[in-house]
């Protein structure tokens, strides 16, 4: 308390000093605190009250959770999204993984950059666009993908607009997406693996696999938790490339929990209900990210 | 090296140029559709190449249905101040996390981290509330709100701020510089290339927004640019030779700053990446 009364009232230098500091990080933290943890608060808050279209309020306790946690819809989309994120998950982090490894095995430098920079460009698009695009190379008569697999004389396939089809489908755009961003990630953390530990490998007779199983992968373990987890929390918030293709279909298939958030609040205008899913979705991500604290936390020495 | 080494070299090669075909090639699809006429895109079979490799008429027809224009003038709009704002506020953050001790610096600095956790989505009813009561709905102002300062970027700045040696900072002290001062005549030099970074990370994101934009805006007029792409889907028939070329007008410069930029943004991505 008293160093907060001698940063706003300053009496030397060095208090000035601390004060410039902290003014300095004050709008900063001013814009967080009311875009997030305020509105956080509040989601909670209105998770527990009924909201009339008029704006009355009525509190009504758990009854929303209640409803909300017994609805089948709401499970379903839960099932969605898990089944979205078991699809795209370990593909795009396996993928990335693999790229990166071929990657960083090739010595000339500008062919590097250039393969490098065509799994990157992804990143800098929108899911709008990305997933438009790939639900045109997905269309059932005129689309790419079919024409393609025709020539393994593989029949025409209805991708998005399949009941079986429609999740690996938006899975595969995610991958895409995704992959870039990952491919950065490990291909840093492979580069800033020392020499040595290969030369040491290389004495020892170990082959390309036990380089694999014994250096990079237990070097990289860091920078596979963080993609992992944050892959994770990416794919569960999965909503413009759904709703962009599909809008949750066909027949719900394809319906996320964000997806049932949005049309619950702005299509249905149900705050409260949306406002579950809400603190829903915060909780589930905290409880991951937390996980990754766990596993993160344990010091990786090699 | 043996010949099965050599061999062993080659095929990863193949493997990571088959991939990075693989990747590209919606690209390639986009680019080339946007050059078709509907008829063509129906042709079965299907043929890769368009009759005529210089008909942008797609390009022009998409302007004229939709005020494609304004579009992207509205991203612009949203995207710039985005990116401005995120700059000043970071910068100023970064400075002050990287270089004072005031009480509370490290809780603080755990909270704005701790923000990364939240997922937007939670935050979205109680922000479409707070707009509608001040009456931001559908204004740039609404759009731009929540987007403009971003962790990642205070992350950024700080990074790239605790770097400085000390002693630069003393000296201006020295000469008398105030602390404002000295943010502006030291600090700002020193950063300018993750300042670049953050401007064009920012205004990516930005760009490409499409959650928000959409709860909040409802005009047409109001639209950017990701929306203004879903308004060429229809649920029944989607001229693809039309969304495609906006696609391409609505990625194009993001691509080529990318492009040109690609060495500051992956440099800054796994920078950040790595310490969050």
């Amino acid at each position: 308390m008293r160093q907060w009364y001698r940063i706003a009232f300053p009496r030397n230098y060095l208090d000035r000093r601390k004060r410039a500091g902290f003014l300095f990080v004050l709008p900063a933290l001013l814009f967080f605190g009311s875009v997030f943890i305020l509105p956080l608060a509040q989601s909670v808050m209105y998770s527990f009250y009924k909201i009339a279209p008029g704006g009355a309020r009525e509190f009504v306790g758990l009854r929303l959770y209640e409803k909300v946690l017994t609805d089948s819809t709401f499970w379903a989309a839960v099932g969605n999204t898990l089944q979205l994120l078991l699809l795209s998950v370990p593909t795009t982090v396996v993928c990335a993984l693999a790229v990166a490894l071929g990657l960083n095995r090739i010595a000339n430098l500008k062919w590097r950059n250039v393969w490098a920079s065509m799994y990157f460009l992804p990143f800098a698009t929108s899911l709008v666009a990305a997933a438009l695009i790939w639900q045109w190379i997905y269309e059932p008569v005129y689309g790419f993908l079919n024409y393609a697999l025709s020539f393994f004389g593989i029949p025409p396939q209805k991708w998005l607009q399949s009941l079986a089809q429609v999740r690996p489908s938006i899975a595969a755009v995610s991958v895409w997406v995704r992959i870039g961003f990952d491919t950065m990630i490990f291909l840093a953390a492979l580069q800033s693996i020392p020499e040595e530990y290969y030369e040491a490998a290389r004495i020892d007779g170990a082959d390309a696999l036990q380089r694999l199983r014994y250096i990079i992968l237990p070097m990289l373990n860091p920078q596979i938790v963080m993609v992992c987890i944050l892959e994770l929390i990416f794919n569960f918030k999965v909503f413009d490339q759904v709703y962009a293709t599909t809008q949750g279909g066909p027949a719900g298939a394809s319906q996320t929990i964000i997806m049932l958030l949005y049309d619950t609040a702005f299509k249905f205008f149900r705050f409260g209900d949306a406002s579950v899913m809400a603190v829903f979705v915060f909780v589930t991500l905290m409880a991951v990210t937390l996980l990754q604290w766990r596993i993160f936390r344990k010091p990786v020495e090699y | 090296m043996t010949l099965g080494q050599v061999h062993f070299r080659w095929l990863i090669t193949l493997a990571v140029a088959c991939g990075a075909i693989v990747v590209f090639f919606p690209f390639f699809w986009m680019a080339v559709t946007s050059l078709k006429t509907a008829p063509e895109i129906q042709r079965v079979p299907l043929e890769i190449a368009p009759d005529d490799w210089l008909n942008f008429a797609n390009y022009v027809e998409v302007f004229k249905r939709q005020p494609f224009l304004r579009y992207l003038l509205n991203s612009s709009i949203v995207a710039s101040v985005a990116a401005v704002s995120s700059v000043a506020v970071s910068s100023l953050a970064g400075f002050g996390f990287a270089k004072y001790r005031f009480p509370g610096r490290d809780v603080f600095f755990l909270a704005v981290v701790g923000i990364m956790m939240i997922p937007f989505q939670s935050v979205v009813v109680p922000l479409y509330v707070w707009m509608n009561d001040l009456g931001l709905l559908d204004t740039y102002m609404g759009i731009v709100a929540p987007d403009l300062v971003s962790v990642f970027g205070v992350f950024l700045m700080r990074q790239a701020i605790e770097v400085i040696p000390n002693d630069y900072i003393d000296a201006a002290r020295i000469d008398g510089c105030s602390e404002l001062r000295i943010f502006f005549s030291v600090i700002l030099p020193f950063v300018s290339p993750a300042i670049a970074t953050l401007v064009i990370i920012k205004f990516m994101w930005s760009w490409n927004e499409f959650f928000w934009p959409m709860v909040v805006t409802s005009s047409p007029q109001m639209k950017v640019v990701t929306m203004g792409l879903m308004s060429f889907t229809n649920m029944y028939f989607i001229e693809y030779n039309l969304l495609t070329a906006a696609a391409v007008i609505s990625m194009l410069p993001i691509l080529v700053v990318f492009v040109v930029l690609q060495r500051w943004v992956v440099q800054a991505v796994v920078m950040s990446g790595l310490k969050g």
